[in-house]
């Protein structure tokens, strides 16, 4: 692949002035409005006039906004930028850098805070993903693909632990019955407007539903919308824990843009360096 | 003036990742940040792998014997989107190639590569990365 250079596009300054809550409060109509202002396209509709979510889709903003690497003449290649994907100092970040990094934490109950520490300050060896062991939903992130059809919607998943698929009924079909717990859970979808709305429960154990030791029972319910405008969707997530939790936990939302990359298989997974670790936790050295 | 929703929603957009990075850690929790060292020697395999790719080399040890050496540096997908193919890298494979990169700290012979240098004199480096760590060489 030939190319002189690669644009930023975007700075990757670190500025977190907004407070995360605002806009998680303002999710439906406003959602519409922020997409619609963003993306004036017209939005593809099914032959059922429901919104048209097939595609290929990629989360907006990836790390891919801001290398600006070269190539030269004698074929080698001078990677710029990036940076932000690591915290690659010997200190910890502080300020707005360090707000960004630790966003607002879901409100565990009192008797579990303390569980969510000792996960966090241990992850190297608490952390099932950590060995490449299957994130779940909804850490699992939004999907690459969707294809939807009147009974069901599919999403394809792009994955180190092994590139996942769930299958979400959308045809009034009721959670399954005698379902064993798995790392994807169980879901079923409707529509309320333009938006899909997916709720996915009977969940195992094994993970966690963020990265911060943030475990969740048996009872964790996992509630997804895809709103589509234009050629983006708005993808919110809030997760519902009510042994665990005090409260629903809000999840920032991203957005979707559609995307021609279409979906690779993702290289095997196999850490080499785990047990290099001169501490337990994976974040800089203290 | 453009409800509040639109900025926070930017300035989300500008941190979200698309390469799987849930779990991961900072180099710095195994790497020596402040010293870069240069090792020359045959590569011997590359394994293009999550969340690290591998290079393993025929490199020395202190004493200047044959001693095998292992490199790691970020996930395919991140050098993907960084511009360089996994062809671009498994051409080392062979040959006889210089890595400047950050020590392991736990003494073991493995680094994370910073600039990986072919026979041919081309390269594939990490400049930003690169330029600071070799402000604190420590050979």
């Amino acid at each position: 692949m030939k190319f002189s250079s690669l644009s930023a596009g975007i700075a990757a300054a670190v500025l977190f002035s907004a407070p995360l809550t605002t806009f998680a409060q303002q999710a439906g109509s406003a959602a519409n409005s922020a997409l619609a202002a963003q993306s004036p396209k017209p939005t593809p509709k099914t032959a059922d006039g429901r919104p048209d979510l097939n595609g290929t889709w990629a989360t907006a903003g990836g790390i891919s906004a801001v290398f600006q690497s070269q190539k030269k003449e004698d074929g080698s290649i001078s990677i710029k930028g990036g940076d932000q994907y690591y915290i690659f100092t010997s200190k910890r970040p502080t300020g707005a850098g360090a707000r960004a990094y630790q966003p607002a934490a879901p409100s565990y109950k009192p008797e579990f805070l303390d569980k969510v520490k000792y996960l966090s300050d241990n992850e190297s060896k608490t952390d099932l993903v950590f060995n490449c062991g299957k994130p779940g939903v909804p850490r699992i992130g939004p999907p690459r693909q969707i294809v939807q059809t009147k009974r069901d919607v599919i999403f394809l998943y792009e994955d180190m632990s092994g590139d996942g698929y769930r299958v979400i009924p959308i045809d009034g079909r009721p959670h399954r019955a005698g379902l064993d717990p798995s790392y994807n859970g169980d879901s079923i979808g409707h529509w309320e407007g333009n938006a899909l709305v997916v709720e996915a429960v009977n969940f195992n154990e094994d993970t966690w539903f963020g990265e911060n030791g943030y475990f969740h029972s048996d009872q964790m319910k996992v509630t997804e919308r895809f709103t589509r405008d234009g050629d983006a969707i708005l993808y919110q997530v809030t997760v519902e824990d009510p042994k665990v939790l005090t409260a629903p936990f809000v999840m920032a939302p991203k957005k979707l843009d559609a995307t021609n990359e279409q979906l690779e298989e993702s290289p095997r997974c196999s850490d080499q360096d785990g047990g290099r670790l001169l501490n337990n936790d994976h974040h800089v050295q203290r | 003036m453009r409800p509040p929703i639109f900025a926070a929603f930017a300035l989300l957009a500008l941190l979200a990742v698309s390469v799987p990075v849930s779990a991961h850690h900072a180099p710095s929790a195994i790497f020596d940040m402040d010293h870069a060292f240069t090792m020359t020697g045959q590569c011997t395999s590359v394994d293009w792998v999550n969340p690290h790719i591998i290079l393993h080399m025929d490199g020395k040890d202190a004493a200047g014997n044959v001693a095998k050496w292992t490199f790691e540096s970020n996930p395919p997908a991140w050098f993907k989107k960084a511009g360089v193919s996994r062809q671009d890298v498994i051409k080392a494979v062979g040959q006889t190639v210089t890595v400047e990169g950050l020590r392991a700290k736990d003494g073991s012979s493995y680094g994370y590569f910073l600039k990986l240098t072919f026979a041919d004199g081309s390269s594939v480096e990490w400049n930003s990365l690169l330029d600071q760590a070799l402000g604190k060489k420590s050979e």
